[in-house]
Formats: C-alpha cells, structure tokens, sequence
C-alpha cells in the first residue's frame, strides 16, 4: 500500500513537465525567432540547460537535511523571519506569474474559441477550477500530471507530424547564423520558460524512493526541453522565420493551416486548443499549490486549502490590469522576467549557499 | 441474562422477549423415564420442520436408553442429548439467554432442558430461497451461467467451488443493530495486503446502524467519499468475477439477502472490466475494452458536444456538414440545448418506465417510446434528426458500460456537462473534464488511488497490460500492482 502523502518519482517527472509547459509554448517559438531568427533553439536549450545545476543543487540541499521539507529547511537556515520574507517575495511572484498566465490563456480562449464571451468570465471560470486541484494535497498533483501527461506528449508528436506532412524543413536553414550577441538576451528571456520547475522544491521531499528522484526530476527537465526544441522547429520548418516572427501564437497557427485527409475536423486549432486546456490547468493548479503552501508555513497551519481561494481575487485583480495582449506580454513579461529569476532561481540559490556556509563553519 | 437451570423461568423470560410474535413455535416435551420436561422453540417459516420433527424430537421421545437408563440423567443432560440423541448435523451449547434469542431469530432451533443451565442450538435453518440462476445484470455470451442468490451461504460456496483453497478465509461480521445482517468476508490471506484487509475490517465495524438492506447501502457506508456521485466500490453478480477478483488480491464483501457482493479496491481500471474479457483471445479482449472507454466518453460528452459545436463552434466541424446541421435545425425552435435537455429527459424517462415495467408492458413502452422519439418527434420539428442519432449514440454507449452504477453516475453527470456546454461551450466541456479529472483523482478506493493504472504504476508495472488493453494470460504473470499483493505471481511458464 502506498503510504499518504508521497508520490512516485515518475510522477514527480510528469509533475516537472506538465508545470513548467503551459501558456508559455504557445509564444516560446516567435519570441525566441524575433531574437535569435532561425537559431532560437540555441537559447531555449542552453536556457534548459541552465536549469540543470539548479536542480542539482536542489538535490543537494535535500540531501543536507534529510527527511525535512523545503519550508523547515529555509527556516533552518535562513532564520523564520527572513524566511518569511522570502515567502512573501514567492508569493507575490505566484501570483503574478498566475495572473499572467491566466491572462494569455484568456486571450488565447476568446480569440480562437468563445469570441463573444467576456475575457473575465472566463479567468474566473478557469481560476476556480484551478482551485479545485490546488486545494488537494501533492498526491493528487501527481496523479493529476501522470493523466495529462500523455495527453501532453500525444500533443507534441501531432505537432510533429503536422511538420513532417506539412512543413519544409529548409526553412530551418541557415543554422548558427544568428546575431550571438543577443544570446543572453535571448537565454534570460527563454529560461521565462522554465517557470514552474520550483514544484520540485515541494514535490522532491514526498518522494517515495528518493534515491532515485533526481535522475527521474532531470528526465523530466530534458524532456521539457526536447518539446520545447520541437515545438520551436515544427513551428519553423512551417511557418519560415519572417512570418514566425510576426505570429503571437505561432503553435495554434501550425494547427490551424492542416486539413486532415478525409477530413471530420475542420479547424485543428479548436481541438488543439480545447487539449491545451488540460495542460494550462496542470500549471495552474501546482503554482496555485505553491502558494498555499508559502501562505500556510507564514500563518502556521497545517493545511494549505483555506488560502487558496482568498488568492483568486488577487490574482484576477492583476490579470486584468494590462489592457491588451501586446502589454501582458511586453510590461508584465518583463517584469515577471525579473521576478522568476530572482523567486525561482536565486531563492533557492540563496538557501543552498547559506546552508553550505553554515556547515562548513560548523565543521570548521 | 443467563439460561437459569429452571424451565419454566426460561420459558417466560422467552415468551416475554417474544410477546406478540405469532411465528414462533414452542414445542413441550417430555425426556424420559422420569419425564423431564424440555421446550423446544422455533420461528416457524425460518426451519426445516422435517429435521426437527424426525431427528430430534423423535429421537429425544423415542430414544431406548433415555427411557430405561435410571442412574442420573439429570445431572448432565444437555450434554448427554447432545453427544447421544440428537441426530443433526450441528449442535451448539449456549448460556446467554440474549445469544439463543438471535439463534431463534437466525433459523436455529434451541431445545430448552429442565434443569440444564445450557440451551442446546441445532442447526435447522431452511428457508425458502431461490435457487442459483443465471445473472440479470452482467450477462456473458460465453462463460459459467451461475449468479449469487439472496442467501449468504449459497453465495460463499459458489465462491469456494472456485478457489478450493484453505487460504481461502471466510470470516463473518454481523451489520446492524435491528437486522443483524451478516456480512461476509472473503480473501486469500497470503494474497491480500494487510493493510486493505484492516481497512475493510476497520471501516465494517465502525459501522452503527440499525439495519443494512443491500449491499449497496453497505457500500454506502464504507466509502471514502460519499458525496462523490461516483461509487467506490465494485458490486458484481457473478461468482466468476469474485473468484478472480479474490485471486488478484482484492476483498470481496458478501451480504445477506442480495445476490449483489462488494468488491473493493476498485481502480478506473477495473469497473471497465467484464469477466467476459477473460474467456475471449486478447485481441477481441483488448478492441472491445477499448470500446468500453469510449462509450464511457459518449455517454458523458456526446450531447454537451452536440450543444457545444451546434452552438459556438460549428466552424470546427466540415463546412458541408456545418450547413447540413444548420438545414436540419432551421424548423427547430428551441436552441440546441434546450432540445437537448427535452430529448436526454424523454430518454430518461422512458429508462426508467421501461426498468420499472417488465415483460410485454415493457416492451409497449420500447415501442411507443421509439416512435415518438424516433419519428413522430423530429416530424413535428422540435427537434433535429442529428440530435436522435446523438441521443442514440448516448443511450447505446450505457449501455456497453460493464459496471451499472457506474454507468448511472456518468449518465448523471452529462446533464452538468451539458450545461456547461451551453454556457461556455467546448470550453466548458474542458473545464467539466478537468474538474472530473482532479476528482477521479482525489478519489481513493480503500486507500488505493482511484485512478491508479492511469495515475501512478503506469506501463511497466503492468496494470495498463489489464486496463485499456488486455494482454495475453502469459503476459499477465503478475497480479495487478494496485492491491498491493503479497504474493506477486500467477502464472510461470514450465
């Protein structure tokens, strides 16, 4: 029998990817073009690749304090009051991240599905079914992310085919041709991308077989990043660099140019996008997770549901702050650039350095 | 209260316990040489009168050695009839007065001795019972035809001519305050997982309610969510499915008075299952198990669909085909989910006065039904032939769903999905599958993860082998991962 509270280490895998990929790889591949052109690919893998010591070192902080969670580790180390700080800093980033992808799903819903329905509507509609799963404990998280995952990866290999059938692959060529200057540039705003990868943070200690979670948390980060690569060259090899650069969403665009043979579907991109439905929602439901969690350690209860619903205002009160779609993606981006990169990456950067410090002087 | 070595203070207590209950018989006689006075007491209807007629008061009145043995009969008598003279099969020795009321009201009948402080039991009980018949519910085209029946212990041993097996365990619980309903519990103790069988155990006798009726009320009670329209537990009629279910380290719950047993855990992998897939080559097996989860997306999804695609997206569908649809609906005048809703409510309707109504009545009200439905309704133009197909296609794919309950709880949910169709359209229909996705998952069957072939073993521990598709018996060697087994294989190739 399983025991409560732990899950597999592959659904901590599928966890990793079905968070991390969301609305995100609906505009990864134009936003990475308009900067790279045709060697966008190069900033979204050493992007992923960046994320790789950070998952090591995540593992390592785990393995400094065995059988502790995330939440009793920062306090250890960092004192609750600074701790608590910190949490606060997540917090805020949750909810903006949140707003900002219930944003463009939003957009996304209203321009490709339900063109008469009011964008609020459907925030709130989606918010409140986040928090259904939110609410739960990890297991269900995991169990949750094992029944999208296929769904996910069924996703992925149509898009391919539809390259394969459709595209032409010389439009991937010229390669290494780019304008390297605008790596970083192009590296910081890709690893954006990665956001929603700290589920480990919490997922990694409910491990049932930790020895082994770390090579199944790097499976799953390379294959975030393999669908990512693939979706950047199926978009690509289809659309051509001029015109993926100009798409906002360039994935649905490649959906919505195919007619099936013997066609009983017209417009692939509806039922694209009603699937992509399921992979938002599991990156929803984990960060919405996240937050409960950083709110129930700063209030010291033992149950995190109750402060998921009083999120939801907040977070819609955001998400409609921009007024359109080319501000979410051109002021909030960057703002959340800066604040994935301070709250998911330096943070625990932060905690592992002053651990490492603090041991070394209590050896010394 | 304790059996007194006085009769006739027995006796009253007795009659005063059962004041007012007509269908108890109580017999005088006298034992013996010195006319030792006995009672023997009965509920008329509950024993077999032949037994107690001819094997004990006839050989307690007409036994040579009670009549002419002089030297202390008294002293130990209960013993001595029992050992010596009464011909039945089971014969038991009790002293509280509470236990032998039950044992009148279970079918025993207890023989009273002045001057014993023991009432003897014998075991009597035979009632009218109907005997073993082939299910109504789970029919097979091909496999064993035998189907539980209302009495428990028919049922426990159709279950162990399956499994002649000493590890077989067979333990009983008594349910119910008023009822007293004895509940069965059978599994193979070096199979089952410890930890389910206390589960089980713990959860039956937390119980405390004053009758049990059926099964499903059992069920009822033991299940962790019950407010989750979706059952948590198997009920089954057939003994095949028990057997094998036992075998892959399950429990199965029996109740007295209903042929329908309990089967726990239950995955979303095992209520698609029927026995039938194991008597059929995998390949027929695997297609038609496909077909099962199909039908269970038809029945939920096809009217919301319908809604949802009629109207905010024909534009998805194939432009001829959008303009049929649109032709076929111009003389309708309700908007699709209205049209539904009437259509999905006939169709409920005539369900349920169909299941209620048996024989020729009931097929009357197949035919009528289906002229309404089928003709006479899309003439009058209220509603769109596309939408009878649609209701068709709903209605078939129940149908083809093994579990019944289930199949009820998901036909219950297509109305919320339909409305969520209607508002919100294909994206609502989303929202409909991921909430019922998030609550598949939070639903735990006995501890074991509802969703578990989906959610968590995945392919290499074998349980998907046995869920979408099912795989040869060779390949099968493994019992399935989600019962946790302690002995692990099956099958070995020699």
């Amino acid at each position: 029998m399983h025991k409560k509270n732990t899950i597999s280490n592959n659904q901590i895998k599928n966890l990793l990817i079905t968070s991390v990929i969301g609305v995100g790889i609906l505009s990864l591949p134009s936003n990475m073009a308009s900067i790279l052109d045709n060697d966008g690919w190069l900033a979204i893998l050493v992007g992923g690749l960046l994320i790789v010591p950070l998952i090591f070192m995540v593992d390592r902080l785990f393995k400094m304090f065995p059988n502790k969670d995330i939440f009793q580790i920062g306090e250890e180390v960092l004192g609750r009051i600074l701790f608590t700080i910190l949490l606060i800093v997540i917090i805020i980033y949750t909810i903006l991240t949140l707003a900002y992808a219930i944003r463009v799903f939003g957009e996304v819903i209203k321009g490709y599905l339900l063109d008469r329905t009011p964008i609020k509507v459907i925030i709130i509609t989606m918010l409140l079914a986040a928090c259904y799963l939110a609410r739960a404990e990890i297991e269900v998280l995991g169990r949750m992310a094992t029944m999208v995952y296929p769904i996910l990866i069924g996703l992925i290999i149509f898009l391919v085919l539809l390259s394969i059938a459709e595209g032409d692959f010389t439009n991937i060529l010229p390669v290494f041709n780019a304008d390297f200057t605008l790596l970083p540039k192009g590296i910081l705003i890709s690893l954006f991308s990665y956001a929603g990868y700290e589920i480990i943070l919490l997922a990694y200690t409910t491990s049932d077989n930790k020895k082994d979670a770390l090579k199944y948390t790097l499976r799953g980060l390379f294959i975030v990043i393999g669908i990512y690569v693939i979706t950047f060259f199926s978009t690509l090899s289809q659309l051509g660099v001029n015109q993926l650069k100009r798409r906002i969403w360039p994935t649905i665009a490649i959906a919505n140019e195919v007619d099936l043979p013997g066609y009983f579907i017209e417009n692939l991109d509806g039922i694209v996008l009603t699937l992509w439905v399921l992979i938002v929602y599991t990156t929803l439901g984990p960060i919405l997770y996240t937050g409960g969690r950083a709110l129930a350690y700063i209030f010291n209860t033992r149950s995190h549901d109750i402060f998921i619903l009083p999120l939801i205002p907040l977070i819609y009160i955001v998400s409609i702050i921009p007024d359109n779609i080319i501000s979410v993606y051109e002021n909030m981006g960057i703002i959340l650039g800066y604040m994935v990169i301070i709250s998911a990456m330096a943070i625990p950067i932060l905690i592992y350095l002053v651990a490492l410090i603090k041991k070394r002087r209590r050896k010394a | 209260m304790l059996i007194s070595k006085n009769l006739q203070e027995n006796t009253e207590n007795i009659k005063a316990i059962f004041k007012d209950c007509d269908d108890i018989v109580y017999r005088n006689i006298e034992i013996g040489k010195e006319r030792i006075k006995a009672l023997i007491i009965f509920v008329d209807g509950l024993v077999d009168k032949i037994v107690i007629s001819e094997f004990a008061i006839e050989s307690l009145l007409n036994s040579e050695d009670l009549k002419n043995n002089m030297e202390n009969i008294r002293a130990n008598i209960a013993e001595k009839a029992s050992t010596q003279h009464l011909a039945i099969h089971d014969v038991k020795e009790e002293e509280d007065l509470n236990k032998v009321v039950d044992a009148i009201l279970f079918g025993e009948t207890v023989l009273l001795i002045d001057g014993a402080d023991k009432a003897l039991i014998m075991s009597t009980r035979a009632w009218p019972a109907r005997g073993v018949q082939e299910p109504q519910t789970e029919t097979v085209v091909k496999g064993p035809r035998d189907g539980f029946t209302e009495t428990i212990r028919f049922n426990t041993a159709l279950v162990r001519r399956r499994i002649r097996d000493p590890r077989l365990k067979v333990k009983t619980l008594r349910v119910g305050r008023r009822s007293k309903t004895d509940v069965v519990i059978m599994y193979i103790e070096d199979i089952v997982n410890e930890k389910l069988l206390q589960e089980v155990y713990k959860r039956i006798e937390s119980i405390d309610i004053d009758a049990v009726g059926e099964s499903t009320a059992l069920e009822f009670l033991i299940e962790g969510n019950y407010l989750s329209p979706f059952p948590q537990a198997e009920s089954t009629e057939r003994p095949d499915a028990v057997a094998a279910s036992i075998l892959e380290g399950r429990v199965a719950i029996l109740v007295d008075n209903t042929p329908f047993v309990i089967l726990v855990p239950s995955t979303i992998g095992t209520i698609f299952q029927s026995t039938e897939d194991y008597y059929t080559k995998w390949p027929m097996a695997s297609i038609v198990r496909s077909v099962r989860f199909f039908a269970a997306f038809l029945t939920v999804l096809s009217p919301a669909l319908y809604i949802a695609v009629t109207s905010f997206h024909p534009g998805l569908i194939p432009s001829v085909l959008a303009f049929y649809v649109a032709a076929s609906r111009i003389n309708v005048p309700f908007p699709a989910v209205v049209e539904s809703f009437l259509m999905e409510l006939t169709i409920e309707l005539l369900r349920e006065s169909g299941t209620r109504m048996a024989g020729p009545i009931g097929s009357t009200i197949g035919i009528v039904g289906g002229i309404i439905i089928g003709q006479a309704s899309v003439e009058a133009g209220i509603v769109s032939p596309l939408k009878i197909i649609i209701l068709a296609v709903t209605t078939i794919s129940f149908f083809a769903i093994p579990n019944y309950e289930w199949a009820l709880s998901l036909r219950v949910i297509r109305f919320i999905f339909m409305i969520l169709a209607a508002i919100f359209g294909l994206y609502g229909v989303m929202l409909g599958i991921v909430t019922l996705m998030v609550h598949f998952a939070k639903l735990e069957s006995f501890g074991i993860p509802f969703t578990a072939p989906f959610s968590g073993l995945g392919l290499k521990d074998g349980d998907l082998k046995d869920t979408l598709a099912k795989a040869p018996l060779q390949k099968l060697a493994f019992r399935p991962k989600f019962t946790f087994p302690k002995d692990k294989r099956r099958y070995r190739r020699r």
